[in-house]
């Protein structure tokens, strides 16, 4: 909202405030403060000051050298270069320091004449362009006072009301509320006015008491619709509101000086008695702003006889009944809308006004008769009294409400008495009654409970008046806090791997769910779509992290990256079951590695990470839990796999398809694994107890082995498992050669050499004992398909 | 004569090494001479396993063999015909100079082994010299093991001086040629995101003040995001403009206060939780704003909770974040779940700007509606608000990354470009 620090000061005085006071009283209020607008002439130093002396420059043809009195007792010698001017006139003196709009005037010499300040032309000091040359003041200007004394000056602020303060959406309720935190009296010349006024049956027809409970129309013959006068224009322009013609400047201008919203008909296109009624389902409107809103019968609308919609009530006018320069009688309307019904409709046809904003913030009910006779006074017209008509009756007024003096002083821990406590509520307009009971004044409907009160208390008192307790607690470790430490142990190790841990936004695009690696399958009915999304870019919850990854992979690559290596763990959603459970939320893990697996060095050549560079990842992430992959078909992606710790499926593994890479310019296979985050978290957490050293020393013996291409290393790690030789207590497989030549192997062929460690953990063991474990092994390794050894 | 002739094979002059010798005794075949590995004029040589040549001081030469373990002497004469050797310290003078003379010729540890093999070593010249000392007379025995000791401490310092000279050529050598200013070879590196640095500190901080962390799904229903919050039913937020909806009436929580609602429901005072988590507004992309932002709530409830509390707590946050010097105030303000409600502000300069009141978190005490609410839904009055007091305060992580770092763009913090992401490793 916004506020004229020159409208304000017509309530209080705010003389010898700076803006920077005024600022901070708002800000304290609870008011914040967004913007400040200073219009005019700013700075304090621009003064009158009178030509003395003009003499021409010794050095410059264009330049005199002028004598000049700025009231300082002694002349000012100023060099000037206008021309327009003669001795004796008055002239904006800018002393050093005054501040043009960031250019700060000083001491000078010019062409080796000092100079001590600046003599000013309109323009220069913030006010129109006049005619060229100084700005020649009127005669009877006091020298040396600031000349923005002499102009009119003002200061906007931009306001940010909370929701609970409707009370302060106009110049009069903040204007209350400064003198209040001030300890100033209001200005007595702004009282409201006050009104008779005369129920009326014929002339207001009132249907729904519950969404209108008090409405009144004044009927004003002979109007001039024509300009306002200045002034009126000067206060909506001061809060940027541009003028339209007199009645609906005067409705304007009463709204954001007493905050209650006034409406005006033209009263030719009112046919019989305004009926204020629901509107019926699927009915028109069509607002002054010709935009077109089809209504449901909780939309409250002003009517006429003749059924024709007037107005939305509280919100907007309609297009055909406002006040035009043809208009001669007017219909005043002042009334009393309940909030939650304006609200409803304001969000509902996304219409919403200076009106509708404060009606559904709730408006004083109290102010709808003084605002009233505020713009009948200010049309000039004399009506005769009883002329405002009413229907319905004004709400009753706020109940009284006790303040719990314990509590309060608790609350606030000792902080303030009693005495200074309910100085506060009286001068915030409380009336305090019998045991503790307040009453509470029209315009503060917000304060219902003692805490209200409380609130009020503290706000004026100030939380910096309260003191600081430090305290600590001792609490129980919960689940929650051992998930983080996992996954802070699992981000750590994954950045000292080499990778970045990203953060990308858990709304995806429906184009990105090629990428997805669920967990689980998803069915029809498994994807959760938001049902008003910004754009088709966020449309649905990720079931996945991997599309995050992969958009921000791209991104990377775009900008050049040649070495892609990311994560992220968060949320994921889906319904499970084809959405027969809904909105399961788990947290997941997502890997992708793709490009180079080190920056480029001269040490050794670029190498782009290949399938072992990604499962060397996931194996380095949990040492100590055997890590494979167990192929497994998955949907748009290649190289599927779930991800296996022993037993146990963690995840899921993948290349994206090769078609995908290409259509995403990806010039390097692209790896990417989903890991769910609760398994892993487990796997972190669990305790364990160390293993003994082995006591006795083992052997080993290598087997160099020869089988088909396609025969996957599965099988003999099968076979071995199959062997199942106790002293066998590791193995690895330390050579891999395949020749597609087919000079040194046959082309189908792969070469493949292990090492067997055995060892017994209760003696040393004999040749002989290892010869025949190792034969052992050798006959299980003898079965695998296709095999031979080397 | 001639029938008793012992023969070495060349005759006449010295035995080289590398040539076999056979020596014959009245022209048959009795033993052959162990052919020497080095270079030099043989002075002694072995006769293998069974026999031992032996020299007298006085420069006869006897040949004595053992044969099925008998000893026989050959008669000198026989004798004549070898070329007698000079005189014993002659001899080990000689043996000495030649074995420096190897020594300082040694260009690496294995010639300089050899060199110690062939003098010093089991079978070297001075070790087979040395084995004569039994043959030698008694009296001159003392003089002929001095001077073998003599040629013994000489060779082997030499070796030693020669070994440690070799080693520190070698160990210059290896140190030679490194260019310390090269560049490094590559490891990858990486990072944690640095909502994550900011999240865990905030957490470190509030858990040394004894704040256990909580969660709660971000698809919440309208109950636990707005009406146990006491946020009516027609508030501004709870519009399909402003927040994420779904066709099961359930939305996307605004902002992690939910996480109070779920956690009174279940615990009992004194709850001290803090809740870091994601929440969601239906705000458009830009510099300034996020759809999906991240919050940290906190809530502290139990019989004795007060605004000294919630000041306390906060100031101590934020000296924590900010430095202990950081002016902190409280703006008063109003949220729909706390009453009274501030508005945090710290006072912080930015490079290059003067120091200025910058928003950092919402705050305020639990509004007694909420425990309400709370107890209707627990069918008791666990949260009895005539007893129960709390606080509570909210902050966006984002912009407490933002203020800390001086991001200006809050898309940085979802665009993952690494070359952002770097500057946090």
């Amino acid at each position: 909202m916004n506020i004229s620090l020159n409208w304000l000061s017509t309530h209080l005085d705010l003389s010898g405030k700076s803006i920077d006071e005024i600022s901070d009283l708002f800000t304290f209020a609870g008011v914040e403060v967004e913007g400040i607008v200073t219009k005019g002439i700013a700075s304090e130093k621009i003064v009158v000051g009178q030509i003395m002396e003009a003499v021409q420059h010794p050095d410059a043809d264009k330049l005199k050298v002028t004598q000049v009195d700025a009231g300082e007792g002694q002349l000012r010698q100023i060099v000037c270069g206008a021309k327009n001017y003669k001795v004796g006139d008055k002239v904006p003196c800018c002393l050093p320091g005054a501040d043009l709009g960031g250019f700060v005037i000083g001491e000078t010499k010019m062409r080796g004449v000092e100079s001590k300040g600046m003599l000013a032309a309109a323009e220069e000091i913030g006010l129109p362009k006049g005619e060229d040359g100084l700005l020649i003041l009127p005669e009877d200007s006091p020298v040396g006072v600031p000349v923005k004394t002499l102009f009119d000056s003002d200061t906007l602020l931009e306001l940010e009301v909370t929701p609970n303060r409707p009370d302060l959406l106009s110049h009069a309720g903040m204007g209350r509320e400064l003198a209040t935190l001030l300890k100033t009296p209001l200005l007595t010349e702004k009282s409201p006015e006050t009104a008779t006024a005369a129920a009326s049956a014929d002339f207001i027809k009132l249907e729904s008491a519950e969404a209108c409970p008090f409405y009144t129309a004044t009927r004003i013959d002979n109007v001039t619709v024509t300009e306002s006068p200045d002034w009126l224009k000067e206060r909506l322009t001061s809060i940027g509101l541009r003028p339209i013609n007199n009645v609906v400047d005067i409705t304007n201008y009463v709204l954001h000086e007493t905050g209650q919203p006034l409406h005006a008909f033209d009263a030719s296109k009112v046919s019989g008695a305004l009926v204020i009624r629901h509107a019926t389902d699927g009915e028109k409107f069509i607002a002054l702003d010709e935009s077109e809103h089809t209504l449901t019968p909780e939309d409250l609308l002003i009517s006429d006889k003749s059924g024709a919609a007037l107005a939305l009530a509280g919100v907007m006018g309609g297009l055909d009944s406002g006040v035009t320069e043809s208009t001669t009688s007017i219909l005043l309307e002042s009334a009393y809308f309940s909030p939650s019904g304006i609200r409803r409709t304001s969000r509902r046809t996304f219409l919403s006004s200076d009106s509708s904003y404060r009606f559904e913030r709730g408006a004083d009910p109290q102010a709808v008769l003084p605002a009233a006779a505020l713009a009948i006074k200010l049309m000039e017209s004399r009506l005769p009294d009883g002329s405002i008509q009413t229907a319905g009756k004004l709400p009753e007024p706020p109940s009284p409400v006790t303040l719990d003096l314990d509590r309060l002083h608790h609350l606030l821990g000792d902080s303030i008495s009693t005495e200074a406590a309910e100085e506060i509520l009286t001068r915030l307009g409380l009336n305090k009654l019998a045991e503790g009971k307040w009453a509470i004044p029209s315009f503060r409907q917000d304060l219902t409970r003692h805490i209200d009160l409380a609130e009020e208390i503290t706000r004026v008192h100030g939380l910096d008046n309260v003191p600081s307790r430090l305290r600590a607690t001792l609490v129980p470790t919960s689940d929650t806090d051992a998930a983080y430490d996992a996954d802070m142990i699992l981000r750590r190790r994954l950045a000292a791997l080499g990778l970045y841990e990203c953060q990308t936004i858990k709304l995806i695009a429906e184009n990105q769910m090629t990428d997805i690696l669920p967990l689980r399958p998803l069915q029809d009915g498994d994807i959760i779509r938001v049902k008003s999304p910004l754009s088709e870019d966020h449309a649905i919850m990720r079931p996945s992290i991997v599309p995050g990854l992969v958009a921000s992979a791209e991104r990377n690559a775009r900008q050049q990256a040649k070495s892609l290596r990311l994560f992220e763990m968060g949320r994921v959603f889906r319904n499970a079951g084809g959405g027969k459970a809904k909105d399961q939320e788990s947290d997941n893990l997502a890997i992708l590695v793709s490009g180079n697996v080190t920056p480029s060095s001269w040490a050794a050549k670029d190498r782009p990470a290949d399938l072992y560079d990604a499962k060397a990842i996931l194996s380095a992430l949990l040492p100590g839990h055997a890590i494979s992959l167990k192929p497994k078909d998955r949907e748009n992606v290649s190289l599927a796999a779930d991800i296996k710790a022993g037993d146990q499926t963690i995840g899921a593994f993948a290349r994206l398809s090769l078609k995908r890479e290409r259509d995403l310019d990806f010039t390097h296979p692209v790896f990417i694994a989903e890991l769910d985050l609760g398994k892993l978290r487990k796997l972190i957490l669990g305790k364990f107890q160390v293993e003994p050293l082995p006591q006795f020393p083992g052997s080993t013996r290598d087997a160099a082995m020869e089988l088909g291409i396609d025969t996957p290393n599965a099988d003999i790690e099968a076979a071995l498992g199959k062997a199942n030789e106790a002293l066998l207590v590791s193995y690895e497989c330390f050579d891999l050669f395949t020749d597609p030549s087919g000079e040194k192997i046959p082309a189908d062929r792969k070469s493949i050499a292990y090492r067997f460690n055995y060892r017994d953990s209760s003696r040393t063991l004999k040749q002989q004992d290892v010869d025949a474990a190792h034969k052992k092994v050798l006959e299980a390794l003898g079965k695998v398909s296709g095999l031979t050894f080397r | 004569m001639d029938a008793n002739r012992l023969q070495l094979n060349p005759s006449n002059g010295p035995l080289y090494a590398g040539i076999p010798t056979i020596v014959t005794y009245n022209g048959s075949n009795f033993a052959n001479l162990v052919p020497l590995k080095y270079k030099y004029p043989l002075l002694f040589a072995s006769i293998r396993v069974h026999s031992r040549l032996i020299i007298q001081n006085e420069g006869a030469l006897f040949l004595e063999w053992q044969n099925r373990h008998q000893t026989k002497l050959l008669p000198r004469p026989l004798l004549s015909a070898i070329p007698l050797p000079p005189p014993m310290n002659e001899q080990i003078a000689s043996i000495q100079s030649q074995a420096l003379e190897l020594i300082a010729t040694a260009t690496d540890e294995r010639s300089l082994d050899d060199a110690r093999v062939a003098s010093i070593g089991k079978k070297g010249t001075l070790s087979l010299a040395g084995a004569l000392i039994k043959d030698i007379p008694n009296e001159e025995k003392a003089a002929f093991g001095q001077s073998l000791n003599a040629a013994r401490t000489a060779i082997t310092s030499a070796i030693d001086e020669k070994q440690a000279a070799l080693q520190e050529v070698a160990d210059k050598a290896a140190l030679s040629g490194i260019d310390l200013t090269l560049p490094a070879r590559a490891l990858p590196t990486g990072g944690l995101h640095p909502l994550t640095l900011i999240r865990d500190e905030a957490i470190q901080i509030l858990r040394r003040m004894g704040f256990a962390l909580a969660e709660g799904p971000e698809i919440e229903d309208e109950y636990h995001c707005f009406d146990a919050l006491n946020t009516p039913a027609d508030h501004p937020a709870r519009n399909e403009k402003d927040t994420f909806y779904f066709n099961s009436g359930k939305l996307l929580r605004t902002h992690t206060s939910s996480v109070q609602i779920r956690t009174m429901e279940t615990a009992a005072p004194p709850i001290r939780i803090i809740a870091p988590g994601s929440a969601y507004r239906r705000d458009e992309i830009d510099a300034t704003h996020l759809s999906v932002f991240n919050q940290l709530e906190g809530l502290f409830v139990d019989t004795d909770v007060t605004l000294p509390d919630l000041k306390g707590t906060l100031e101590y946050f934020f000296h924590e974040m900010f430095g202990t010097s950081t002016e902190v105030r409280f703006r008063p303000h109003f949220f729909p779940f706390t009453e009274p409600s501030f508005e945090i502000d710290v006072k912080l300069q930015i490079k290059g700007q003067p120091p200025r009141w910058i928003e950092v978190a919402g705050c305020g005490m639990v509004d007694p509606a909420v425990f309400e609410s709370i107890n209707a839904t627990r069918k008791d009055n666990a949260l009895d608000p005539t007893k129960i007091t709390g606080f509570a305060f909210g902050m966006g992580l984002d912009r407490l990354a933002m203020i800390r770092w001086g991001i200006r763009d809050i898309r940085l913090l979802i665009e993952n470009d690494t070359r952002f992401l770097s500057q946090f490793a």
